[in-house]
C-alpha cells in the first residue's frame, strides 16, 4: 500500500543543509498498524507528511498503492489526500469557529458530496466515537479527549483507506489516551491501514509492528504481532 | 467544492468577527454613497438648469432680436438698432408662421406719489402675458380693445407693486410714465421661475403697444415675436428667419434668435455641471479606493490570523482553487454588501435632496448598477493577493503556525 524507497529530505536554513531524513525504506501493507517511534526531532511528523502527500521528499522514490505519485500535479494529490488519507494530530487541529459536525463535515465539502448525505454521514462517524450528543459544540467547549474523537471523526469523513496519526495522545492524559488508541485499533481492527507515529514506548506497543527512527534514519524493525 | 458552500462559509466567517467586518465594509459604504450621492445632486442641478431652459424654448414662440439689444455695447455705423415693418413682412411670409408680433421693451422710470423705481418696460399686442411669460394673478390684463383704443392702463410685476404700494391695493392705482397717468389694472408674476424670468429681472411694467407708441413716438420695435404653426420644427424656422432678416439687413449678424442663446448658455451650464460633477465625483472615488486598500489589509490580517486553518483545509484535501475561492468570495462579500449599502445611503441622500430642496436629484440606474459591479470588483482586485498568498501557503508551515 505505502512504499517508501530511499526517501530523504533537507531542509536549507542560512547556507546550511540540514538533512532531517536520510534515506528511509518503508512499507506498510493494507490492513497493517504500523507505529513509527523516535526520539523528539529524529524526523518522525516529516515523514509521515510525506506519506500524507503534505510535503515532497528532496529525493526518493513514493509508491502509493502501486502508483509513483510525486510527479503528481498538486491537484491531484489534493485529491488522492481528500479520498485515501485521513489525518489525526497531537493538537487536534480542528477548526475553531467551526461546530463539531461542520469540523467533520469539510472534508466531504471538499469531495463535493450533497449537503444531507454530508450530513448523515457526519452524524454517523460522530456517533461512533461517541460524541453525537456535542454535534453542534465548537471545539472550545470540549476537552482534549473530545476534541480527537471528533478530530478522528472528521479524518474517517471520506472512508480514507489510511489513516496517519501524529502522536495523537501527546497532548492526552493517560486514561483518554488509552481511549483513544482503543479507537485506532478498532478502526485497525476492522481494515484499516493505521500509521502512529509517536515517542512513547506504551502507544507504539498498540501496532504490530514498531519501526524505529533515530536521527532520519531507520534504526530497527520490531514486530510484535503478526498482521491478522 | 460548490459557489453555495464557499458562500456559506464566507459568511460564516464574516458573522465571526463582525465588527470588523462592518468597519471593512463602511470603507466601501462610505465610499461608494458618496459618489451615488454627488452623482445624484450633480444630475438634479443639471436637470434643473434644462428644465429652466425648456421652459423658456420649448414653446413656440420665436424671439428675434437686433442683436445690439443682445449684447449691449456702442453701436457699429449702419448696425441694426430696432426691427421695421419689412423685418415683419420677412417673417410673416414663411409658410410655418402663424402670427408675427412685435413687442418693445427698454428701460424706464415709474412714480407713484413720492416713490419711484427704475423698471423694465414691455410694451405689446393684448397676449403680451403669453409672449412675454408672464401670469395676471390680480386684477386684469389689458384686452384686445384697450389697445386698439390707445387706452393708459398697465399691468405691473408683484415685485414692483411691492415697491410703489407696500401692502396696500394697487389696481386702480394711478402711476406716471414719462409724465403720461396710466391705471394699474393687473398684477402679475413671472410664468414659472425660469432662466429666462431671471434674465429679464423682476420690476416689470407692461403696457399696450399702441399706448407706448404715444408715450414715446420715437421708440422702436425691439423684439420680433414669432408665434410658429403646430408641428413646425421651431428651431429651423428659427434659422431660416434669422437668416432672412440678415441678407435683408446686408449684415449677417444683424438678428439673432434670443430663445438659442438662452439654450446655448443652459448647454453651457450643464456641461460645467456635469465636468463638475466629475470632478467631484473623482475625489469621492479616492474615498472608495481608501475603503478598498482597508479590505486588503483586513483580508491580509485574516489570511495570517488563520494561517493554522488554510494548513489543515489543505490537509483535509483543499486545492488551491478552493483556498483562493474561500478568501476571494469573503472580501467580495464585504465589498458588495457595502455597496448594496453604499447605493442604499446614495439613493436615500438623493430623495433627502429632492425632499428639502426641490432640487430634483436622481441616480439613473446604470450608474446603481455600475456602483455595485464596481463594489464587487473591488473585492476581487482588493482579495486577490491575500487569496494567492493564502493559496499558496506551505501547508506543512501553516500547521506548525501558532
Ligand atoms: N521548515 C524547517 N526548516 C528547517 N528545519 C526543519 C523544518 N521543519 C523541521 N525541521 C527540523 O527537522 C527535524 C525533524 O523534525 P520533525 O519531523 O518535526 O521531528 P519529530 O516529529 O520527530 O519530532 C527537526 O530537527 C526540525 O528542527
Ligand atoms: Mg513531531
Amino acid at each position: 500500500m505505502i512504499r517508501l524507497l530511499g526517501v530523504t529530505k533537507s531542509y536549507t536554513v542560512g547556507d546550511q543543509v540540514v538533512p532531517v531524513l536520510k534515506g528511509i525504506d518503508l512499507e506498510v501493507h493494507k490492513g497493517e498498524f504500523v507505529a513509527v517511534m523516535g526520539p523528539s526531532g529524529s524526523g518522525k511528523s516529516t515523514l509521515m507528511h510525506i506519506v500524507g502527500l503534505l510535503d515532497r521528499p528532496t529525493a526518493g522514490e513514493y509508491e502509493l498503492n502501486g502508483a509513483s505519485v510525486l510527479q503528481l500535479p498538486p491537484n491531484h494529490l489534493a485529491r488522492l489526500r481528500n479520498q485515501n488519507i485521513g489525518f489525526v494530530f497531537q493538537n487536534f487541529h480542528l477548526i475553531p469557529r467551526m461546530s463539531a459536525l461542520r469540523n467533520v463535515e469539510l472534508p466531504m465539502v471538499y469531495a463535493g458530496v450533497p449537503r444531507a448525505k454530508r450530513r448523515a454521514r457526519a452524524m454517523e462517524l460522530l456517533e461512533m466515537v461517541g460524541m453525537v450528543n456535542r454535534a453542534h459544540h465548537l471545539p472550545n467547549e470540549l476537552s482534549g479527549g473530545q476534541r480527537q474523537r471528533v478530530a478522528i471523526a472528521r479524518a474517517l469523513a471520506n472512508d480514507p483507506a489510511i489513516l496517519l496519526a501524529d502522536e495523537p495522545t501527546g497532548a492526552l492524559d493517560q486514561q483518554t489516551g488509552g481511549e483513544i488508541l482503543r479507537i485506532l485499533r478498532d478502526l485497525n481492527a476492522a481494515g484499516r491501514t493505521v500509521m502512529v507515529i509517536t515517542h512513547d514506548r506504551n502507544v507504539a506497543q498498540a501496532g504490530q509492528r514498531i519501526v524505529h527512527i533515530v536521527d532520519g534514519e531507520m534504526v530497527r524493525e520490531e514486530v510484535l504481532h503478526e498482521p491478522r | 467544492m460548490n459557489l453555495d458552500e464557499t458562500l456559506r462559509m464566507a459568511f460564516a466567517s464574516l458573522a465571526s468577527n463582525k465588527t470588523r467586518a462592518f468597519l471593512t465594509m463602511l470603507g466601501i459604504w462610505i465610499g461608494v454613497a458618496s459618489i451615488l450621492a454627488i452623482v445624484a445632486i450633480g444630475n438634479g442641478g443639471k436637470a434643473l438648469v434644462i428644465g429652466a431652459i425648456s421652459s423658456g424654448s420649448q414653446r413656440n414662440v420665436i424671439q428675434i432680436v437686433p442683436r445690439e439689444l443682445v449684447a449691449p455695447g456702442l453701436p457699429q455705423p449702419g448696425q441694426v438698432l430696432s426691427i421695421d415693418d419689412s423685418d415683419l413682412a420677412i417673417a410673416a411670409s414663411f409658410s410655418g408662421v402663424e402670427s408675427v408680433n412685435e413687442t418693445f421693451y427698454g428701460t424706464a422710470i415709474v412714480q407713484s406719489g413720492d416713490k419711484s423705481d427704475n423698471v423694465t418696460l414691455f410694451a405689446g399686442p393684448a397676449d403680451l402675458d403669453s409672449l412675454a411669460r408672464f401670469v395676471v394673478v390680480r386684477g386684469r390684463m389689458f384686452t384686445p380693445e384697450d389697445v386698439l383704443s390707445h387706452r393708459n392702463v398697465a399691468v405691473i410685476s408683484q415685485s414692483l407693486a411691492n415697491k410703489l404700494f407696500g401692502s396696500g391695493n394697487p389696481l386702480g392705482a394711478v402711476i406716471t410714465l414719462s409724465g403720461v397717468p396710466l391705471e394699474v389694472i393687473g398684477v402679475a408674476q413671472p410664468e414659472q421661475a425660469s432662466l429666462y424670468s431671471l434674465v429679464m429681472g423682476s420690476d416689470n411694467l407692461y403696457i399696450p403697444d399702441t399706448t407706448c407708441e404715444d408715450i414715446f413716438p420715437n421708440w422702436t420695435a425691439s423684439e420680433m415675436d414669432v408665434v410658429a404653426k403646430p408641428g413646425i420644427n421651431v428651431q429651423s424656422l428659427a434659422n431660416r428667419i434669422v437668416l432672412a432678416l440678415n441678407i435683408h439687413a446686408g449684415d449677417p449678424s444683424a438678428f439673432a434668435d434670443s430663445s438659442g442663446l438662452l439654450a446655448s448658455v443652459a448647454a453651457l451650464i450643464g456641461k460645467v455641471t456635469t465636468i463638475l460633477t466629475a470632478v467631484i465625483g473623482a475625489v469621492a472615488g479616492i474615498a472608495l479606493l481608501v475603503g478598498g486598500v482597508g479590505v486588503m489589509n483586513i483580508m491580509l490580517v485574516s489570511v495570517t490570523e488563520r494561517t493554522q486553518e488554510i494548513g489543515i483545509r489543505v490537509s483535509l484535501g483543499a486545492k488551491k482553487r478552493d483556498i483562493v475561492f474561500q478568501f476571494l468570495v469573503e472580501s467580495m462579500a464585504i465589498t458588495s454588501l457595502g455597496g448594496v449599502a453604499g447605493i442604499a445611503t446614495g439613493l436615500a441622500v438623493g430623495v433627502l435632496v429632492r425632499v428639502f430642496t426641490g432640487i430634483p436629484a436622481s441616480v439613473p440606474w446604470p450608474v446603481g448598477v455600475l456602483a455595485f459591479v464596481f463594489s464587487a470588483s473591488i473585492g476581487i482586485v482588493c482579495g486577490l493577493y491575500p487569496a494567492l498568498k493564502a493559496a499558496n501557503l506551505n501547508p506543512i508551515d501553516a500547521l506548525r503556525y501558532e
